[in-house]
């Protein structure tokens, strides 16, 4: 017999994770979207933001900074300062880099998106070290909602579930009746005829990488609060929400969203009902398995648009 | 008018060695590293060893990504298949050569299985089958459950094992040494030879245009996964050779940094170029030894650092000059050739 309380709660469970990771996804799609980079460094983008409200909230975990040197900031203040080094390191990341490789072959961007982690998560294992780091009680939401059958959603899930669908609809509506929007969708479906009609590409490549980041950083927080501080296990969501976008299909931002929460439930289930039986850590792997039959049955996904190749 | 040395025939025009100079570079260049055991000990000698090693299979990453173009991110996972098959069939005292090449064969059909994908899409969507498949390895290779196909989390290879059978020992640093060399010139030999038969030739077309390759009448699909089965081959041989070499097996040696730094060697020294590969094996593998013990006397915290450095290197190599340090030096070449003229 089915044990319905346990299987509405590990359903739970599985949208609340899939909700989060529908951030970071939703993220790597509008990148993708309008400047075409598929940026392999996304689960290291999340880490960063993990990493940064810890080390705003207690600046003393950088191991050459002296306790008391540097302001700790409370709470909401750190993530806001978060959200403004995902801004900056938005702008940062199109100026020094991805500017000049703006029409170089798939090949090397994804190189430079891969080597790009790896400097993210080399520098933050520089300052932090490699532990995990407790983020301070008054940041963690430690409040959780009821819902049927005895089980809850724990507060990190209930605001990754509630932002990410207001973050899913906002960018939506900004896609279709903004006019920033729109500019963004030119620029997306030709970039030189975009040029030619007045668009600044430089600002619309900016604009993508700065939101894209922001939502990305966020989600990662999110993870963090959800294991209660930040931990190099983030790192391994960049694989994951992978999945989520190829089965949404990749330029498709609630394409992003659906995948990210069907691959949020496909871990849960497989955490709660095959993991017994081949091995601790194949609830990470499902996801992956499943990716590789995507890929061969329906490569362009769920939303994704098709390419029609000529010479 | 540039003056020089031409050529008069094609078969010339096609020789290996085409000149003079690289007949005599040969002859005198050759015997160096079979002296060179002679000469330095100890860890050197080691690190030489894993510089022919990581270099067969950064000719093989040359096969599926310099020659066939399709982006492959599971060098770690191939080795570490290789790897663990190398020595579960030392295991039963085939002896290490057919042991290396059942690793070979095992990380080609992975390989290959992992390619297939590339009947119906390219680029990107074969990047991520193939991570995917590093972190399934890697979670394999950390199951206990699974110890009965890879024998074990960690192991420990003999140090003594025959070649063949139980014939021609290799017990020493030095044993091991020369085999690595001459496994080196053996694959290297064969994929300078490679890129000049008519299926090299295919994988060029594959790679430089697909649609175009198809219209002319190759056939895309067979011509990738043959290029995931010599490059999966020679990647799984070369980690059956890095068990030896370690002599120690645990899944932290092949994770996704290893597949890093072998991007790194291969774009530092020139992307389809065997020379190129190799030389960027070289300088890079040094610069790597010497970042660790550098780092490990005078910043023990700043270890971290080190794939800071090379994704820097990385970056800065494909924003300025995308073929490598080969294409630099040719170019610097050409510039002494035409001195003092600009043209």
């Amino acid at each position: 017999m089915v044990d319905v309380p346990a299987l509405f709660a590990t359903l739970v469970a599985g949208v609340g994770i899939g909700a989060i990771y529908a951030l970071v996804a939703m993220g790597f799609s509008l990148i993708y979207k309008v400047t075409g980079v598929l940026n392999f460094a996304q689960g290291q983008l999340a880490l960063v933001g993990a990493y940064f409200v810890a080390i705003f909230a207690a600046p003393s975990i950088i191991w050459f900074v002296p306790a008391g040197v540097l302001p700790t900031l409370g709470g909401v203040v750190a993530l806001v300062a978060t959200i403004l080094v995902g801004v900056l390191l938005g702008v940062l990341l199109e100026r020094a880099i991805f500017r000049f490789f703006i029409g170089e072959p798939v090949l090397s961007v994804i190189i430079v998106t891969l080597a790009l982690g790896g400097i993210f998560s080399g520098f933050i294992q520089f300052l932090v070290g490699p532990n995990f780091r407790a983020y301070p009680e008054a940041i963690l939401p430690n409040w959780s909602v009821p819902l049927p059958f005895g089980t809850e959603i724990g507060g990190p899930f209930a605001i990754g579930v509630v932002l990410s669908l207001v973050v899913v609809i906002a960018l939506m509506v900004f896609f279709r009746y903004t006019v920033t929007g729109s500019i963004l969708r030119a620029a997306s479906s030709d970039q030189q005829a975009a040029m030619a009609l007045g668009v600044s590409i430089e600002r619309t490549i900016i604009i993508a990488w700065t939101l894209s980041i922001t939502i990305t950083a966020i989600g990662g927080i999110l993870l963090a609060m959800a294991n209660g501080g930040a931990g190099f296990a983030i790192e391994t969501t960049g694989i994951i929400i992978l999945v989520a976008v190829v089965f949404g299909g990749l330029d498709s931002v609630p394409g992003a969203f659906l995948g990210a929460i069907v691959v949020g439930l496909l871990r849960e289930l497989g955490r709660f009902y095959v993991e017994d039986f081949v091995g601790a850590g194949f609830a990470e792997i499902l996801p992956l398995i499943f990716l590789l039959f995507i890929i061969v049955v329906k490569p362009y996904g769920l939303f994704g648009t098709e390419r029609i190749e000529r010479i | 008018m540039p003056c020089g040395e031409y050529f008069t025939d094609y078969g010339s025009r096609m020789g290996l060695f085409r000149w003079r100079t690289q007949r005599i570079a040969l002859v005198f260049g050759l015997p160096i590293p079979f002296l060179l055991p002679f000469v330095i000990g100890g860890g050197t000698l080691n690190l030489f060893a894993q510089i022919y090693i990581f270099a067969i299979a950064v000719l093989g990453l040359n096969v599926i990504l310099g020659y066939a173009g399709e982006i492959v991110l599971a060098q770690g996972a191939f080795m570490a298949i290789g790897a663990y098959s190398t020595s579960r069939m030392l295991g039963t005292g085939a002896g290490l050569l057919p042991a290396m090449i059942v690793g070979g064969i095992i990380a080609a059909g992975v390989s290959v299985a992992f390619g297939l994908p590339a009947v119906r899409v390219k680029g990107f969507y074969i990047a991520i089958s193939t991570l995917a498949l590093q972190f399934i390895a890697e979670w394999f290779f950390l199951n206990d459950k699974a110890a009965f196909i890879h024998g074990g989390v960690q192991q420990t290879v003999p140090v003594d094992v025959g070649l063949l059978g139980s014939f021609i020992r290799i017990s020493s640093r030095t044993d091991i040494y020369f085999l690595a060399l001459i496994s080196m010139l053996v694959f290297a030999l064969l994929s300078l030879n490679f890129s000049r038969t008519g299926i090299g030739r295919s994988f060029r077309a594959v790679h430089e245009n697909d649609l175009a390759a198809a219209v002319l009448g190759i056939n895309v699909f067979r011509n990738k996964l043959l290029a995931f089965a010599i490059g999966g081959f020679m990647i799984g041989f070369s980690g059956g050779l890095y068990a030896v070499l370690i002599g120690f097996l645990d899944p932290s040696f092949f994770t996704i940094e290893l597949t890093l730094q072998h991007y790194v060697m291969l774009l530092f020294g020139g992307l389809g170029r065997v020379w190129g590969a190799l030389l960027g094996v070289a300088m890079v593998a040094i610069l790597l030894d010497n970042l660790q013990e550098f780092f490990n006397t005078y910043a023990p915290d700043a270890t971290s650092l080190i794939p800071v450095i090379f994704g820097a290197i990385i970056i800065v190599v494909l924003a300025v000059e995308p073929k490598g340090v080969l294409a630099a030096l040719g170019q610097l070449k050409e510039y002494l050739r035409k001195w003092p003229y600009a043209y």
